[in-house]
């Protein structure tokens, strides 16, 4: 158990630094925020990348196999203690957390607590005398019972299954591992991006996506309400109009799932027609999205980057970045590579053209792209049904706590007794409170936990049961 | 309807500044009769405040779950709802005197923020929100009341010297367990709220967990209160020591709810 406390609690240590450290940056990045030396101690410690190092890895095989240990020691256990709780020939072996006596009518308690119908127990069955029962007697001395007591036994048990809620969770939670690393290492994700009339290859999925139209909702007040693509996919070499094409239509919150892959409308962006022409001629012309370059066909070493998309005469940053779609000054930002190094980056606006040499290259017709992230984890079901199994065992550990109650019956009175460890005073007060009601008037005041004739009282501390039920 | 909830708000709370002056008073001065006052006061906050985020909810046309302001507000309420719950179900009327006023300093923080409605981003345009807001609300609630009984159980030797307090406070057994119950509550709906959010996170992102700060810091709460019911059932940790650790893990809830949006930007900066 110290060993599992160990574990969890370094984990959350290492969890919480990763949120602190700016997770995925390079040493620059680091050098600029931090300073050299702790720049160097987080990438030589693996810290940018926290929660894929080995590190981490290494803690959460030590929690898995710390679970899996836990639950394969503990099933013989449960399965033992599960059918003991709801036997009625070991009514007796429980210790009493908890009795009354004096009761006329011990029914009336066990309807008070929810036992529902106690099951009747003839003395051969469950209480035993000494005289009768051969190795029952302990029992009975630990269940109050003298060797000379005889009579009728009344035993019921609910919620035995809230033994297993800790055992469940447990197994929740180590599916849900399973599922997150089995995703992790098999996953294949991509992202598509363009403007609608284009088709693009979904990585090396082997399959292309078609997008035939990119919608950006507007709510009343003139903000985004939503993205919307409609996109066909098809295998690779089906083309746009290709009969097994699957068509689809996607938005925040409504991705779309075709051959395996999920489709997800992720965000978008501003694209613009870059055309070049040379001597006057045209050489090339494509969409091409802010932040994609293009090498020049007939000279790859001179390259075209689009920085960025602004409108306005003023080139404010915060220009439109989705929802305008009148874009009265479009400009854009450009750098030029030759060979690898900048030749130059400025800003054209309108239809302005950046004459490079014998090369003319303009900017027009902008318009929003859309971009899809495209997913494929086989393992999120595993996922999220271990976060299920994770709920239920914490519902079942917390919320169906394993009661008992057994009653004897002794010389014209019952004597009526209850145990649930987890209950703990909680269940005490309870008991009490039914006790009393069963008792009646005549009865009141005795049902208190002074231990006198007629009493209703706590047998054992919750501490001292407690640590009963985590040995048993 | 936003007007409506604007003076509702207001009067909410006076309610609970009211309530907490005579839950003070009750508890200081020993007026015994003020503790079913103080709760009644409470329970009328606790209904207006209800009407008052129905009046957002209707005035916005959404769950008034989506910002720093609706959040807050929620957080009260769910504190105050499970306050009551508790006051009742374990006839514990000075557990209002102790969870009044951080209750006040919630609905205070909402206060300071600001109540303009905004319209909604795409990805929070989902049903999940519900779900995964509410049940966050509640967890929280609930963690509050279990960091409010650890103060109770710290002070409890202090404060029980004479007949008044012994009467009014649990002993130290039954606070343990009140305890272990609130913080059982908060861990199931903290559970429900991380399911919930990486559901909506798939379908939202195409991703259920991004290791977002704020999915971490949930996680890392889920940690220390997972760690705090193993150390109570199987190490045996009581008292003392487990209300200490249940008052540690409150500081990952407020962490997690203030401290992130304040120093950890992420795909949750909206919350």
């Amino acid at each position: 158990m110290r060993f599992a406390i160990g574990i969890i609690v370094v984990l959350a240590a290492v969890c919480a630094a990763g949120s602190f450290i700016t997770q995925g940056q390079s040493f620059d990045w680091y050098a600029a925020r931090y300073s050299e030396r702790i720049a160097g101690l987080i990438i030589a410690l693996g810290l940018d990348d926290i929660f894929h190092s080995p590190g981490f890895v290494v803690l959460s095989a030590f929690l898995c196999a710390d679970l899996i240990f836990c639950n394969i020691s503990r099933v013989k256990q449960l399965s033992a203690r599960y059918r003991a709780e709801k036997d009625p020939a070991r009514a007796f072996d429980g210790v009493p957390q908890v009795s009354a006596s004096g009761i006329a009518d011990p029914l009336q308690i066990f309807k008070k607590l929810g036992m529902g119908e106690p099951v009747k127990i003839e003395p051969s069955a469950g209480l035993l005398t000494s005289e009768e029962g051969s190795g029952s007697s302990a029992n009975n001395e630990r269940a109050g019972l003298s060797s000379t007591k005889k009579g009728l036994g009344l035993f019921a048990s609910k919620n035995a299954a809230g033994l297993w809620g800790a055992w469940v969770c447990h197994l929740g939670i180590l599916l849900l591992i399973a599922g997150f690393a089995l995703g992790q290492f098999t996953k294949s994700e991509y992202t598509v991006y363009g403007v609608p009339g284009q088709t693009k290859p979904v990585g090396d999925s082997g399959y292309e996506l078609s997008i035939d139209d990119f919608r950006i909702e507007l709510s009343g007040s003139g903000s985004v309400s939503q993205y919307r693509s409609d996109i066909r996919v098809s295998p690779v070499g089906g083309g746009e109009g290709s009969p097994s094409g699957r068509p689809a239509s996607i938005s925040v919150n409504h991705p779309a799932k075709l051959y395996g892959m999920k489709f997800y409308q992720n965000s978008t962006g501003w694209a613009a027609k870059i055309t070049i022409t040379k001597n006057g001629e045209l050489l090339q012309q494509d969409w091409l999205c802010a932040g994609e370059f293009v090498p020049v066909e007939d000279m790859p070493e001179l390259v075209i980057y689009y920085n960025a998309f602004y409108s306005g005469p003023t080139l404010a940053p915060a220009g439109p970045e989705t929802a305008a779609e009148d874009i009265e000054t479009p400009a854009y930002l450009y750098t030029v590579y030759y060979m690898g190094q900048i030749l130059g980056m400025n800003v054209l606006i309108g239809d302005e053209p950046l004459i490079i040499d014998d090369y003319v290259v303009t900017f027009t017709e902008p318009r929003p792209y859309t971009l899809i992230q495209v997913k494929k984890d086989s393992f999120t079901g595993l996922a999220f049904a271990g976060g299920i199994v994770t709920l239920l065992g914490l519902a079942l550990a917390f919320y169906v706590q394993p009661s008992r109650v057994w009653a004897y019956e002794e010389e014209g009175s019952w004597t009526v007794c209850g145990s649930s460890p987890r209950g703990g005073r909680i269940f005490e007060e309870s008991f009490l409170r039914a006790a009393e009601a069963a008792k009646g008037e005549a009865a009141q005041g005795c049902a208190d936990r002074e231990g006198r004739e007629g009493e209703a009282v706590p047998s054992k501390s919750v501490s001292e049961r407690e640590e009963d039920h985590a040995q048993g | 309807m936003l007007k409506a909830e604007n003076t509702l708000f207001t009067i909410v709370m006076l309610l609970y500044f009211a309530s907490m002056i005579l839950y003070f008073i009750f508890v200081a001065f020993k007026r015994e009769k003020l503790a079913p006052a103080a709760q009644l006061v409470q329970a009328a906050g606790f209904a207006l405040h209800t009407a008052a985020l129905i009046c957002r909810g209707v005035g916005a046309g959404r769950l008034p779950m989506t910002n720093q302001y609706e959040f807050a507000t929620s957080f009260a309420w769910g504190l105050c709802l499970v306050s009551l719950i508790f006051i009742r179900r374990f006839r514990f009327p000075v557990l209002g005197a102790f969870s009044s006023p951080v209750m006040f300093l919630i609905i205070g923080y909402a206060a300071m923020q600001s109540k303009d409605v905004k319209e909604l981003m795409p990805s929070l345009r989902s049903n999940w929100l519900g779900f995964h807001v509410s049940t966050a609300i509640i967890a929280y609630g609930a963690f509050g009341v279990s960091f409010v009984l650890a103060l109770i159980f710290l002070a409890r030797d202090r404060l029980t010297r004479g007949g008044f307090f012994d009467e009014h406070i649990p002993d130290r057994e039954m606070l343990d367990m009140i305890g272990y119950r609130s913080v059982s509550l908060g861990m199931l709906f903290l559970s429900f709220t991380m399911l919930t959010g990486a559901i909506w996170a798939e379908q939202a992102w195409g991703s259920y967990w991004s290791w977002d700060p704020k999915e971490t810091w949930s996680l890392v709460t889920w940690i220390v209160y997972a760690a705090y019911l193993h150390l109570r059932i199987r190490g045996g940790w009581r008292g003392r020591s487990a209300a200490v650790f249940a008052a540690l893990g409150f500081v990952c809830v407020m962490f997690t709810y203030i401290g992130v949006n304040t120093f950890l930007p992420g795909i949750h900066s909206y919350a």
